[in-house]
């Protein structure tokens, strides 16, 4: 199988302060990566560091063959890399429906093929009936959703969801790692960060522990929740 | 959809505004009426990247300036008609535009703001030490050539009215054909958020110089016609940064990021200072002290402006 | 050729102590409230309108008028904030700049309709009085607003340190949102910052007065100073915007000295862009590259 995401030894520092060092992994094409560990560990830094938002330090990011490292991050969702944000950034004052055709317009200039691929992403995400609702005026969930389906309409091969599942009640739970399973169903290649050990346990057969910056433990779900670095990580933090 | 309704509606104003120098006689009213579309043409170029891209430039007098200059200069020193001129003071507005951008688009909020004022300032402070080349702060009239279309003058007002009309139909129909097409949802999206724009495959810093360049482009013609309806230029009046609060002021009160946003705030403000004015005469900080609290108003209570206040009483209706 | 260079630094020192008041004032609610106020200058503006009132009414000399201007903005401050400020926090953009523009503009042309343009100017017993220390020309005027401003500066850092509601302001700067996890009040705090950055303008609007005329524009020269200060300095840094005042103070100086007396503007706007495009990181919205 091809390598959808090789990171190697990824490092950044912010001023003193040592947000990624050393990190390296490898994700499968169409396999479902989860990024865990305790507040702070560098999860969001990664995904930043991969998209382009920040210059990593030291490093590669390989995706799908190419090296990203020092592409804009208009440049690497070009690529097939999109992600979501940890608090989402819908476009407020643009409907649901303007807000997933601005990312369906990456692929289709038009605006009848845009709109049609927008309603593609927006039904997948079961928004159809907010369309016409501006951006701003969705629900905390919902507004998820959004984010989900602006990403999926720029039809990534790789993308990164930053802890969708914050904040949901459970039943919501059940819904986003219903969405996330349909995605990696589809045959996208996807890496959530999360905290929620229940979607984890759900989604991820292959997990990455990061703490304060570097990886501490890497592999099935089972061997990584027992290894005892990643318990002693995880002391005084709560996961599920 | 209601596309025939609102093409009746343009179609109706633009009718209006067509006739209306044939039915207006008076002179004064006239001036008005060139002020006004002179503003929301400047208003509606500003709009472009004020409005839609939220990119709040209060330095658009550098562009009218530059504008002002460009055919100045041309026609005075080389004997080009001011109509040639009017185009290359947009090309040369367009080419200030890039290192202009490039120092202010690496700030965001009020810190390219403040760039941009201090922009628009060093020209006007260059311009009033470019004596030789220039005119300096005296400034210069241009040669009254009586009846000279070619050379952008005209006896009586009309005609420079329907000038000026033009220019404003051609920048709305510009922001009509951005406001529908893929550049037009790539603006209000970095105006909403520009990291969650690059992210979903927008070429921020791209898509921000080009639409400065058509800014400038555009504000820099109003600069051209300027100087040949008022016959003079100096670098006060071409740089003055009264220029560049209306170009952002109509837009806020007639509301961001619309179409007709700009023009409705012109009519509104125009209207309002030609009325303050019979009543109050000449009195120094009048006009600007009302228009400053229109402005604050608006932010305060309708930040959307006339426009969104308009769009919100539709959709309640619905 | 060392005494006029040290004429022009000690030229530029004092002054930078006014500049320093005005900055400061634009540091600290940028750094609170997280807001650029542009009408910082016309509130320098109404304490010497004040101070002018005072003297012509009263006979008061201007430093006495520092101690009704201070408290009369500062409760001014608090209504801003209260009124206006506070209804457009947490909006995006459009508001939290132009609001604040929109008082700048209407301040400046009320006082050109009440006021007219005229110059005006306070005299006192020191307003041409100078001690003469090896060569060298120190105003008294100058030296005493340098001092003044010298020692509110201090009071200010002192509060910010020790009480505690200068921690909360600090902490408000800080980090906002744990600081109301803290039970800090943001609205008591906001108001406070706006009360002292004003207070601040208005002292530094008395202090002017026995050297410098007042106008209705006159803030907008001050204004400018201070957000290039205030960006030198670090956004929201007091100390480093005080020092950065200082230094703008002495560079104006020698630039008048040895450029020419009306390119001044130009080097400060020329500055500002400079200092603009050297160090956009911490202007640019967050993302670092």
């Amino acid at each position: 199988m091809t390598e959808a995401l090789i990171v190697r030894n990824l490092a950044k520092q912010f001023g003193g302060l040592r947000a990624v060092h050393d990190v390296s992994f490898t994700v499968r094409e169409h396999e479902t990566l989860a990024l865990i560990g305790p507040n702070g560990a560098g999860k969001t830094t990664a995904f930043n560091l991969i998209m382009g938002f920040y210059r990593p330090d030291a490093g590669s990011v390989c995706a799908f063959g190419r090296e990203i490292v020092g592409l804009r991050p208009h440049d690497v969702c070009i690529h097939g890399v999109a992600r979501t944000f940890q608090v989402a950034k819908p476009f407020g004052g643009m409907t649901v429906l303007e807000n997933v055709m601005t990312g369906a317009f990456l692929r289709d200039r038009h605006r009848d093929g845009s709109r049609a691929n927008a309603r593609e992403a927006i039904a997948f995400v079961g928004l159809s009936a907010r369309e016409s609702t501006p951006a701003r005026d969705l629900t905390t969930i919902d507004q998820r959703r959004l984010e989900m389906a602006r990403a999926l309409a720029t039809q990534p091969r790789l993308l990164l969801l930053d802890e969708v599942m914050a904040g949901l009640n459970p039943a919501e739970v059940d819904q986003a790692v219903g969405l996330v399973e349909k995605l990696a169903a589809r045959g996208l290649t996807v890496v959530i960060v999360e905290h929620l050990m229940r979607a984890v346990r759900a989604l991820a057969k292959h997990i990455v522990v990061l703490d304060h910056g570097q990886k501490i433990a890497e592999g099935a779900p089972t061997e990584v929740m027992n290894n005892p670095e990643v318990v002693r990580a995880y002391l005084g933090s709560s996961g599920h | 959809m209601p596309i025939s309704r609102r093409g009746l509606l343009v179609g109706a104003v633009i009718a209006v505004m067509a006739v209306l120098p044939l039915a207006v006689k008076s002179s004064f009213a006239l001036d008005i009426f060139i002020r006004i579309l002179l503003f929301a043409f400047i208003g509606t170029a500003w709009n472009l990247l004020g409005g839609y891209a939220k990119q709040f430039s209060l330095g658009h007098s550098a562009f009218f300036g530059l504008g002002a200059y460009t055919s100045t200069l041309m026609q005075i020193d080389l004997g080009i008609s001011p109509w040639i001129g009017m185009l290359a003071g947009g090309v040369a507005a367009m080419l200030a535009s890039l290192p202009i951008g490039w120092i202010c688009f690496r700030l965001r909020g009020p810190y390219f703001t403040i760039a941009t004022i201090a922009t628009a300032q060093v020209l006007m402070l260059i311009f009033l030490k470019l004596r030789d080349f220039a005119w300096g702060a005296e400034g210069t009239t241009i040669p009254n050539l009586g009846n000279a279309p070619l050379m952008m003058q005209f006896d009586g007002k009309v005609p420079y009215y329907y000038v000026v009309l033009v220019l404003l139909l051609v920048a709305l129909a510009i922001t009509a054909w951005i406001g529908h097409s893929r550049i037009g949802y790539y603006l209000l999206a970095l105006g909403e958020d520009q990291d969650a724009a690059e992210a979903v495959g927008i070429d921020v810093p791209r898509v921000k110089r080009d639409i400065y360049m058509i800014s400038a482009f555009l504000t820099a013609m109003a600069g051209t016609f300027y100087v040949q309806y008022i016959y003079f230029i100096d670098p006060n009046t071409a740089f003055n940064f009264s220029i560049s609060i209306e170009a952002a002021l109509v837009s806020i009160v007639g509301g961001v990021g619309t179409l007709l946003g700009p023009l409705i705030g012109t009519v509104l403000l125009e209207t309002t200072s030609a009325l303050l004015q019979s009543w109050l005469g000449n009195l120094a900080g009048v006009q600007v002290t009302v228009y400053s609290l229109i402005l604050m108003a608006v932010i305060l209570w309708r930040p959307t402006g006339i426009m969104g206040y308009l769009a919100e009483l539709r959709a309640r209706r619905r | 050729m060392v005494e006029i260079v040290a004429q022009a630094v000690i030229n530029g020192l004092l002054i930078g102590g006014i500049y320093a008041l005005v900055s400061i004032g634009v540091t600290l609610i940028f750094g609170v409230v997280k807001i650029v106020n542009f009408a910082q200058g016309e509130f320098v503006m109404i304490g010497m309108y004040i101070t002018f009132f005072l003297a012509t009414q009263f006979g008061l000399d201007p430093l006495v008028s520092l101690f009704v201007c201070m408290p009369v903005l500062f409760v001014l401050g608090v209504l801003i904030q209260h009124f206006l400020i506070r209804r457009v926090l947490g909006l995006n953009d459009l508001p939290q700049i132009f609001l604040t523009f929109a008082l700048s503009l209407l301040i400046v042309n009320i006082a050109l309709m009440l006021l007219t343009a005229n110059y005006r100017t306070v005299h006192t017993a020191y307003s041409d009085e100078a001690f003469h220390l090896g060569g060298l020309y120190v105003p008294v005027a100058k030296l005493i607003a340098f001092g003044v401003a010298m020692l509110l500066s201090a009071l200010l850092w002192a509060f910010l340190r020790t009480t505690d509601l200068g921690k909360a302001m600090r902490a408000a700067s800080q980090n906002r949102e744990v600081a109301q996890l803290m039970g800090i009040n943001p609205n008591r705090v906001f108001a406070v910052a706006l009360g002292i950055a004003l207070a601040l303008a208005g002292a530094a609007g008395s202090l002017l007065m026995p050297f410098y005329p007042a106008y209705p524009m006159v803030g907008q020269v001050f204004v400018l100073m201070a957000f290039v200060a205030v960006v030198l300095g670090t956004l929201g840094n007091v100390v480093g915007a005080l020092i950065a005042s200082l230094l703008m103070g002495i560079a104006e100086s020698l630039g008048i000295q040895f450029v020419g007396a009306d390119s001044g503007l130009i080097v400060v706007f020329l500055l500002l862009l400079v200092t603009l495009a050297v160090r956009p990181s911490g202007l640019a919205g967050g993302h670092t590259r």
